[in-house]
C-alpha cells in the first residue's frame, strides 16, 4: 500500500527498459570498443613502458618506465627533427589545402554548363587518393610540377623566406600535386555545406545592393565556419596518418629494429600522438571561440 | 524639311551617345555579368581555372593509361611522350598474370562488399542510438567514439595482431568482417557521426507518431528511419566500399598468405615479375616492369571507377542532401 513506492519502481523499470534499449542498440559498438580499441590502446601503453622482444612464443617484456620517452628526445637523433619537420610542414599543409578546397568548392558551386563534368572529376581524388595505386604513381614521378626546376625558383624562395623555413616551403611546393589529391573529401564538404545556406539570404543581400564580393566575406564565409573547422581537422587527421609520413615511417622502421623493438615504437607512437592532439585541440578551441562569439553577437 | 534638320542637329549627337552608352552597357552586362557568375568574362575565368586543376587531377590517370599501353622500347624512348607508336595489350596480359587478377579481384570484391554492408547497418544504429535513444554516458561515449577516429592505427597494430591471431582471424575474411560487425572497421567513426547527424536532424514529431502507433523502437528504426536514411546509407557505403577497395596498411599485416586483396598484389608485382631481385626495395624505377605495374594499377582503380560513375548522381545529390556536415 505504498503507491509512491510503486511508482518509483515503476519509473526505475521504464527508465531501465528505455536504457536498456539505448544499450542494445549500442552494443555491438560497445564490445568492439573494449575489444578492438580499449585493450589494443592499454596494451600498447603497458608495451611503450617497457622494453619488449620477441621470444618464441610470445613477448618478453622488461620494465623501463619512462625510458623509452625520454631515448626518444635524448638518444634518438632522428626523431625529433623528423617530428618538428613534419609539423612544420603540416602547418604549412593544412591551411593550404582548406583554402585550396574552399576555392575549388566555390567555383563548383556556380552554375554553369558542363558543371556535372567538372564536379565528376573533382570527385576522383575521393576514390584513389587513399589508395596504393596513387602511392605507386608517385614513385615513378608522374604528377610532378615541372615549373620547380624549369624556373629555378629556389633562391626566390630562400631569399623572401629565409633559410630556415626555404627547405619547407620548397618541400611543400614539390608536392603541388600530393596537396590538390588530398584534398578531394574537403571539397565535398565544402560543397554539400554550402547547400545548407539558403538562397534567399542571397537574394536578399542582393536587393540590398550588396556586391557578391561582400556577400562572400558576409555570409558565405561566416557560414561555413563550421565546415572549415571540420576540413581542418579532417586534414590534420588525413595528412596524419598520411602512408609517405616520415615520422610514421621511423617508427615502422624502429619497430624492427632489435635493439629498440615494439616497446620503443610505441612510446614515439604516443609522443607523436600527443602532438597532434594537442594540435586539434588548439584548432577545437579557436573555432569553438570564435562560433561562440559569433552565435553571441547575432 | 528645315525643322527636322534643325532638330537633328539638336538632337542626334545626344541621341547617338544614348545609343552608345546603351549598347556599351549591354557589352558592359554580356562580359561582365550581372552577378559574380554571369558574365563572359567570369566564365571564361571559371572555366581556365578549373580546366588546369581538372588537367592536374586527370593527368596521372592519362600517364597511367598511355604507360600501360606503351611497349619496352616506347618507353625508354624520350621522344615518346604521351602517345605510344604501338599499342601492346602485352602489359595487361602480364599484369593480370602477375597480380592473378580475376582471383584477387573476388577477393577485394568480398572483403569491400561485405563489410561496407555490415559497416552500413552497424553504424546506423549506433548513429541513431547516439542520436535519438536514451543511453547512459551519452557524452561520453560520444566522445569515444571520436576518439577512435582520431588514434592512428600504427599505434595499436601490434596488440590488435595479437588478438587476432589468438582468436585465429588472421588470414581470412573475418579479420575485417568481424570488427565491422562490431563497429570498428575502417573509419567507423566517422561513419557513426554522420548517421548521428542525419539522425539528429530528422523531425521528433516522427517518432512520437510511431510510437503512439504502438511500434516498438526496433520497428521505428528499420521501418521508417533506416529507409529515410537513404541517401545517407548510400553515401557511407560507397565511402566505405572505396575505402577497403583502397586499404592496404591494415591488410599489409593482417592478410599476407594467399587471400591477398589487389593492392598488396600491386606491391608485390615487383618481386613476382623479377623473383631475381627479391628484398631489393630500391628497384622502384626498373623501367622493364614500370608498364605493367600502371597497367596493374588502372585494373585497380578500374571497378570503383565503374562503379562510381554509375552512382554518380545519387552519390553527389546524396551528399548535399543528408546535410552531413551541420
Amino acid at each position: 500500500m505504498k503507491p509512491s513506492n510503486e511508482i518509483s519502481r515503476q519509473r526505475r523499470l521504464f527508465h531501465s527498459k528505455r536504457y536498456g534499449i539505448g544499450l542494445l542498440f549500442m552494443l555491438p559498438w560497445l564490445i568492439g570498443f573494449c575489444v578492438f580499441v580499449a585493450v589494443p590502446i592499454g596494451w600498447s601503453i603497458f608495451m611503450s613502458l617497457h622494453k619488449v622482444s620477441v621470444v618464441p612464443g610470445g613477448f618478453k617484456y622488461e620494465r623501463f618506465g619512462l625510458k623509452n620517452f625520454k631515448d626518444a628526445f635524448v638518444v634518438d637523433n632522428v626523431f625529433p627533427i623528423e617530428l618538428i619537420t613534419y609539423f612544420q610542414q603540416m602547418l604549412l599543409m593544412v591551411p593550404i589545402i582548406v583554402i585550396f578546397a574552399l576555392l575549388i568548392s566555390l567555383m563548383l558551386n556556380q552554375r554553369f554548363p558542363g558543371r556535372f563534368i567538372f564536379r565528376a572529376i573533382f570527385f576522383l581524388p575521393v576514390i584513389f587518393a587513399t589508395g596504393q595505386v596513387l602511392s605507386e604513381l608517385f614513385a615513378q614521378g608522374a604528377g610532378e610540377i615541372p615549373f620547380l626546376e624549369q624556373y629555378n625558383l629556389q633562391p626566390m624562395v630562400e631569399k623572401y623566406v629565409g633559410l630556415q623555413f626555404a627547405t619547407t616551403v620548397m618541400d611543400v611546393l614539390g608536392r603541388v600535386v600530393l596537396i590538390l589529391w588530398y584534398s578531394g573529401v574537403q571539397i565535398l564538404i565544402f560543397i554539400a555545406g554550402f547547400q545548407t545556406i539558403s538562397p534567399s539570404v542571397y537574394e536578399a543581400v542582393r536587393i540590398d545592393g550588396a556586391s557578391p564580393w561582400d556577400s562572400f566575406w558576409k555570409i558565405t564565409l561566416p557560414a561555413s565556419v563550421p565546415f572549415i573547422s571540420l576540413n581542418v581537422l579532417y586534414t590534420i587527421i588525413d595528412l596524419f596518418t598520411f602512408p609517405l609520413n616520415p615520422v610514421l615511417q621511423h617508427i615502422r622502421a624502429n619497430m624492427f629494429k632489435i635493439d629498440t623493438g615494439y616497446g620503443y615504437a610505441s612510446a614515439l607512437a604516443w609522443i607523436y600522438f600527443g602532438f597532434v592532439f594537442a594540435l586539434i585541440a588548439v584548432v577545437l578551441w579557436l573555432f569553438g571561440r570564435s562560433m561562440k562569439s559569433r552565435g553571441k553577437r547575432s | 524639311m528645315n525643322a527636322t534638320r534643325v532638330i537633328i542637329r539638336k538632337f542626334g549627337g545626344q541621341a547617338k551617345a544614348i545609343f552608345w552608352s546603351r549598347s556599351v552597357q549591354r557589352i558592359k552586362v554580356f562580359v561582365l555579368g550581372r552577378s559574380v557568375s554571369d558574365g563572359l568574362l567570369a566564365k571564361l575565368i571559371l572555366y581556365l581555372l578549373l580546366s588546369i586543376v581538372a588537367y592536374l587531377y586527370v593527368q596521372p590517370i592519362l600517364y597511367m593509361i598511355s604507360t600501360a599501353l606503351k611497349p619496352l622500347s616506347d618507353l625508354l624512348d624520350p621522344t615518346v611522350k604521351w602517345i605510344p607508336r604501338v599499342v601492346t595489350w602485352e602489359n595487361f596480359q602480364t599484369a593480370v598474370k602477375g597480380i592473378k587478377y580475376p582471383e584477387a579481384l573476388q577477393n577485394t570484391a568480398i572483403i569491400a562488399i561485405s563489410c561496407s554492408v555490415v559497416q552500413v547497418l552497424i553504424c546506423a544504429m549506433t548513429g541513431y542510438a547516439l542520436a535519438k535513444l536514451a543511453v547512459p554516458f551519452k557524452g561520453l561515449i560520444t566522445a569515444l567514439v571520436i576518439l577512435t577516429f582520431l588514434i592512428p592505427p600504427q599505434i595499436i597494430i601490434i596488440p590488435l595482431y595479437v588478438i587476432y591471431s589468438k582468436l585465429s582471424l588472421l588470414n581470412t575474411l573475418f579479420v575485417f568482417l568481424i570488427p565491422a560487425i562490431f563497429g570498428q572497421g575502417l573509419k567507423s567513426a566517422l561513419f557513426i557521426l554522420i548517421f548521428r547527424q542525419f539522425f539528429k536532424s530528422q523531425p521528433l514529431s516522427l517518432e512520437e507518431a510511431a510510437k503512439l502507433d504502438g511500434a516498438s523502437t526496433a520497428r521505428l528504426f528499420f521501418g521508417i528511419m533506416l529507409p529515410l536514411a537513404r541517401s545517407a546509407c548510400l553515401v557511407v557505403f560507397l565511402f566505405s566500399f572505396i575505402w577497403y577497395w583502397n586499404m592496404y596498411y591494415e591488410p599489409s599485416w593482417f592478410l599476407t598468405d594467399n587471400f591477398t586483396p589487389l593492392s598488396i598484389r600491386l606491391d608485390r608485382l615487383e618481386d613476382v615479375l623479377n623473383p631475381s631481385l627479391l628484398g631489393q626495395r630500391n628497384t622502384i624505377d626498373n623501367p622493364a616492369t614500370e608498364s605493367s605495374k600502371m597497367a596493374a594499377a588502372f585494373l585497380i582503380i578500374l571497378p570503383p571507377i565503374l562503379v562510381f560513375m554509375f552512382l554518380q548522381r545519387w552519390f553527389v545529390t546524396g551528399i548535399e542532401r543528408t546535410g552531413i556536415v551541420e
